[in-house]
């Protein structure tokens, strides 16, 4: 079927790459004028946009094996295999090593939730689109909690390991940005664990036999979103 | 001896993915921000974390947008902690400024104030479609919206700049 003129250039405005419209525009002059316009403006628009680029000074790259931070205390020294086996002995005689997802040893619950935030960069877009219900009920199923809908616009869901365990990782839109909760039904905590870094601040909030913890951007109001997380999220064992 | 060893390669493999894309970082943040010394500031905090969560880049060769999304981010951030909201033309910083004063070419120097004027929602997907040859698909999995309003706000970011052109070309 052929377009018709506000079709094809409702569609060259979008794309003016767009060449599939030759049927119409054997018979139309005036949208082969207009779509030889919006190439010569697209050629300017991407002339203008390719700015000069200032010789950029690369920051100083931390050696990561020396670094001591909260996100990236790591070792990679150490072959992999002994690495693996040291930590399992380590957290089973002392109960305080705490193995992230990857294979890293963490010092504790804490840091390892800040580093698996700063290292998910994709899950913490700003957008206004949901996840399906059906895709938020395989990654918190209901033997793990229910939830209702006063949690807020939940825009990310992944069930992620932390400390052995997979659990959901999801994020809601605050007021200020996107923020991330991570239910771990099984991270029996005695009290709360305050969460920051340069970037974030956040919490680990003790819930039943489980924790809850919620890291946003330095200027969310946490005690708000807090008071949210707790009211709708509910254990289900 | 290893873990040096790991060190060079993850460095090897930093400056083949990521440093390559530098000057699209910096474009890219350069039009999010509309201002070149944040633009580098931005770009720099970006590399950084990049660097620090090279580990997350599963595929090389989605490098690009993953680098992209954390300029975005960094670009975020930087807003939320300083509290800049808008930009008036006449009045604009020394940096501001800057962006649009090195183009020599009076009619680009025209098209790049429009595009510097034009709506955040409607420069971004224009940026990222015409100067980082993202699909209607990818821009809208980068700016997290649906495919039909991203082809919306390109049919609107053209139609605004070929009217301002049109009015600037009648002064």
């Amino acid at each position: 079927m052929t377009m018709n003129c506000e079709d094809y250039r409702q569609t060259i405005a979008e794309d003016p790459n767009f060449d599939d419209g030759d049927g119409h525009l054997s018979e139309c002059s005036e949208c082969r004028t207009y779509r030889d316009e919006m190439r010569v403006l697209d050629v300017k628009i991407g002339r203008a946009l390719a700015l000069e680029v200032p010789d950029l000074v690369l920051p100083d790259l931390p050696d990561l094996e020396n670094v001591v931070s909260l996100s990236d205390r790591r070792r990679l020294s150490t072959p992999t295999w002994f690495a693996m086996a040291a930590t399992v002995l380590l957290a089973v005689f002392f109960g305080v090593r705490f193995i992230g997802g990857d294979g890293v040893v963490y010092d504790s619950l804490a840091d390892e939730v800040l580093a698996h935030v700063s290292h998910s960069p994709m899950a913490l877009r700003v957008t206004d689109v949901a996840v399906s219900d059906d895709h938020l009920h395989e990654v918190v199923p209901a033997n793990i909690a229910e939830m209702d809908e006063s949690t807020g616009l939940i825009t990310f869901a992944e069930s992620c390991p932390i400390n052995g365990h997979n659990v959901p990782h999801l994020v809601i839109q605050g007021r200020y940005g996107p923020i991330t909760i991570i239910l771990m039904p099984d991270e029996k905590i005695s009290s709360a664990i305050a969460l920051s870094d340069e970037n974030q601040q956040g919490v680990i909030l003790p819930v039943g036999d489980g924790s809850i913890a919620i890291v946003a951007g330095p200027d969310e109001a946490l005690d708000e979103v807090q008071k949210k997380v707790l009211k709708s999220v509910v254990w289900s064992t | 001896m290893q873990g040096s060893n790991t060190e060079e390669r993850r460095r090897q493999r930093f400056d083949q993915k990521v440093g390559v894309f530098h000057q699209d970082m910096y474009r890219y943040a350069a039009w999010l921000c509309r201002d070149k010394a944040i633009a580098e500031d931005v770009v720099q905090e970006a590399l950084l974390r990049a660097w620090k969560s090279l580990d997350a880049l599963r595929d090389d060769a989605a490098a690009k947008p993953w680098l992209l999304t954390i300029v975005r981010r960094e670009n975020a951030r930087y807003f939320e902690r300083k509290r800049i909201e808008t930009v008036d033309i006449d009045n604009l910083t020394a940096s501001q400024s800057a962006l649009l004063s090195e183009q020599p070419n009076d009619d680009l120097s025209d098209m790049r104030e429009a595009i510097f004027l034009l709506e955040e929602d409607y420069r971004e997907p224009l940026v990222l479609q015409v100067l980082m040859g993202f699909s209607t698909n990818e821009i809208a999995e980068q700016m997290g919206l649906k495919q039909g309003a991203v082809l919306t706000r390109l049919h609107r970011a053209r139609t605004k700049l070929k009217g301002t052109m049109q009015a600037m070309a009648a002064d």
